[in-house]
């Protein structure tokens, strides 16, 4: 055991001030981590990979309002868990920094998206991996373009697109940067190939048949849930998980989880029945993880008001931090198994 | 068999003999003639609108009863969100939806177990010790009297002074001791505290006549499990069954594998199942619900494969009715227990056994 480290948070606590309840921390963060300002040299200085920035903006949407609520539901369903993983055998202890939330102003649309740009970017500069928590999926707009411009146009980046809807609508009531926009104004960046996009869950009947045509018109490969079904989700997500990856610089996943059967994720603010397991989606969590690198993270049109006993929430944050374990698997970045909690104790049973 | 103790099961279910009289002996297995009796109109509400027996052994022995049902409000002993001390009640609440007959076993339960409720164990607020005291207490009047025990909870430390009680009782023999939840529980203490709700087989294995051989986990997934409540079952050398390998080999073969161990050698096992085993979706009440889950139809078919194994003890925990939604929790909870004791009933009458 190295002494100048702290494995205290592996285990259950051993008691004294401030160590006593897990769920009660001092500073609500996403998953108890360090606060650091959303500035790169202060990120970069952290040594963290991920930083977690909250997006309370949902003056994107088009349906239910309650996405603003979302940030604030996801940091505190992370306070239910630790940072170790016995699945996976690795810690995530110190691997994140949370930069609270991004100022949202309220009825200036371009301001905010404005502020979500420079957020994303930010930390990109910083060369961690943002992972932002809206707000409705509009925020994914500002987010992706903060990708492609950090990376250039030399480089190439790839999206991901969890959710039951496509998102395709050039413009919706003349509006271009609406939520259900998102996927039509993602895949006019110059450095994102139609060939490096994949949807899926999509299903039901709030996807309008220009939808469909643009989707066509572009080449976007989209895998309905019936598709998911009848070819098996691991093949079917496999498959559109190489594509995203293949010969890309950068990867963007993004997550609505409506892609997930209302029953799994009540708290969302446009349920869908027909959608994936919890289980089905921990497997898809894996498979994300276990490609080594990722650039963004986002979850949106989580709707807290909604949600049924911390169902989505909850799901969220297992699905976020189960992609970050085995990511830290897949780098080989088990943690010594021999530690034991009796080691951090001295002889007389108190704390070492 | 003394009429004395026909009379008590002649009136089942006892609320109704009021001035629109019962009509007859086996009605709370068919549909109403005259009245609902106790379908929906509970009277006092009894678990599976069973007839109150006190606690005691000897009134339990007096009454015949073979399986005591044991409310138990205690939510104290948690790390998680409070609620646990509704769930007794929802639970309770719950049965009076159904009927004790069931069709895919063709039993009635209440007559076949004679089933009783002995209402709920007082416990100490502020007190976690003398609270478990009194679950100990209780629980050994319920077996001193020839029952098995189906404990409602209440939060997870249950299991705690539960296995204690089944452990004395059993004390010139072995006993198993199983859990069945989406976290390890294993805790040697939380902040010093050793009998809280995540440390249930940290206890057991304590205990002197249980050993890790026949100790078994099933259900763990998530990041609610520090290290060393996994150091636990390493260190012990004792199965765990992770959600992951209930999803490829399927929750039948799996339980069947968990109550071989318990059973191994041992005359009496402490089954602990806690509704956070379930997932979310189907089991939303419960204090600290996790995604990625055992499905509503694999969690009856862990309890009809339970049923063919038996066991002395089945508490059902930390079943929280507030978070609860169009009472699928607590009818999901009273499932858990009516399909154990079907599956049990059937399996006994194919061996021709009597409970």
């Amino acid at each position: 055991m190295n002494p100048a480290k702290s494995y205290a948070h592996l285990f259950s606590p051993l008691g004294g001030e401030g160590a006593d309840n897990y769920r009660a921390p001092n500073v609500l963060t996403f998953l108890r981590s360090s606060h650091v300002p959303l500035d790169a040299a202060a990120l970069k200085a952290s040594g963290a990979r991920y930083a977690f920035v909250g997006i309370p903006f949902d003056e994107g949407n088009v349906g239910k309002p309650g996405s603003e609520e979302g940030p604030r539901e996801f940091r505190l369903a992370s306070q239910e868990y630790f940072t170790y993983w016995f699945e996976y055998n690795v810690d995530l202890y110190g691997v994140a920094v949370d930069c609270g939330d991004a100022s949202m102003p309220k009825v200036s649309p371009e301001v905010a998206r404005e502020r979500i740009y420079r957020a994303v970017r930010e930390v990109l500069k910083a060369g961690l991996i943002p992972i932002i928590v809206g707000g409705d999926r509009s925020i994914s707009i500002a987010a992706t373009k903060a990708l492609s411009d950090h990376i250039g146009a030399g480089k190439k980046m790839g999206y991901l697109h969890f959710g039951a809807h496509l998102d395709l609508a050039d413009s919706w009531a003349g509006e271009k940067h609406l939520a259900p926009c998102a996927l039509a104004r993602i895949t006019e960046l110059p450095n994102l190939d139609a060939r490096n996009v994949a949807h899926i869950g999509a299903r039901n009947a709030m996807n309008p048949k220009d939808w469909i045509d643009l989707a066509k018109e572009r080449g976007i490969r989209f895998h309905p849930m019936f598709e998911l079904l009848q070819r098996g989700v691991y093949e079917v997500t496999a498959e559109a998980i190489d594509r995203v990856w293949q010969g890309t610089d950068a990867q963007y996943v993004s997550f609505n989880f409506n892609v997930m059967d209302a029953s799994d994720a009540p708290g969302v603010t446009s349920t869908e029945p027909g959608g994936l397991e919890s289980r089905e989606m921990m497997r898809i969590a894996e498979l994300i993880g276990q490609r080594k690198t990722l650039s963004v993270i986002d979850v949106s049109e989580l709707c807290p008001v909604f949600d049924v006993s911390g169902t989505a929430a909850r799901l969220a944050v297992c699905v976020v931090t189960r992609i970050m374990a085995a990511l830290a698997k897949e780098r080989g970045e088990e943690i010594d198994a021999s530690i034991r909690r009796a080691d951090l104790l001295s002889g007389d049973g108190k704390s070492a | 068999m003394t009429m004395k103790q026909e009379s008590v099961w002649r009136v089942v279910p006892h609320q109704h003999r009021g001035p629109a009289e019962h009509t007859g002996a086996e009605d709370h297995v068919r549909s109403p003639r005259k009245h609902n009796g106790s379908f929906k109109s509970r009277g006092l509400a009894t678990f599976m609108g069973a007839p109150y027996c006190p606690p005691d052994r000897d009134e339990i022995r007096k009454m015949g009863a073979k399986i005591c049902f044991l409310g138990c409000p205690w939510d104290q002993g948690q790390i998680v969100r409070a609620g646990t001390s509704q769930g007794t009640s929802g639970l309770r609440e719950a049965t009076t939806q159904y009927f004790p007959y069931m069709f895919e076993y063709d039993v009635d339960l209440l007559t076949f177990f004679r089933v009783v409720d002995c209402g709920d164990i007082p416990n100490v607020p502020g007190n976690n010790e003398k609270s478990h005291e009194l679950i100990d207490q209780y629980i050994t009047e319920c077996l001193e009297g020839g029952a098995k025990v189906i404990m409602s909870g209440g939060d997870h430390s249950l299991p705690i002074p539960g296995s204690r009680a089944l452990s004395r009782y059993m004390a010139k023999g072995r006993i198993g001791y199983l859990h069945v939840d989406s976290h390890l529980d294993a805790g040697p203490d939380w902040a010093g505290n050793k009998i809280t709700n995540c440390s249930g087989p940290a206890r057991a294995i304590e205990l002197p006549n249980c050993s890790a051989r026949n100790m078994a986990h099933m259900g763990s997934r998530n990041s609610l499990n520090p290290k060393d409540w996994w150091d636990f079952y390493v260190d012990n050398d004792i199965r765990v069954i992770a959600m992951r390998e209930i999803v490829e080999r399927g929750i039948e073969v799996c339980t069947a594998e968990i109550f071989e161990i318990a059973w191994k050698g041992t005359d009496a096992v402490y089954f602990s199942w806690d509704t956070d085993s379930i997932d979310i979706s189907c089991m939303p009440g419960s204090t600290s619900p996790e995604c990625y889950g055992l499905k509503g139809r694999e969690a009856i078919a862990l309890a009809r494969v339970a049923g063919r194994y038996g066991c002395d003890v089945l508490d059902v925990v930390e079943l929280a009715p507030y978070f609860d939604v169009s009472h699928m929790s607590i009818k999901m909870a009273a499932n858990m227990i009516y399909h154990y004791l079907g599956s049990r009933a059937r399996t006994l009458i194919e061996q021709g056994k009597t409970p």
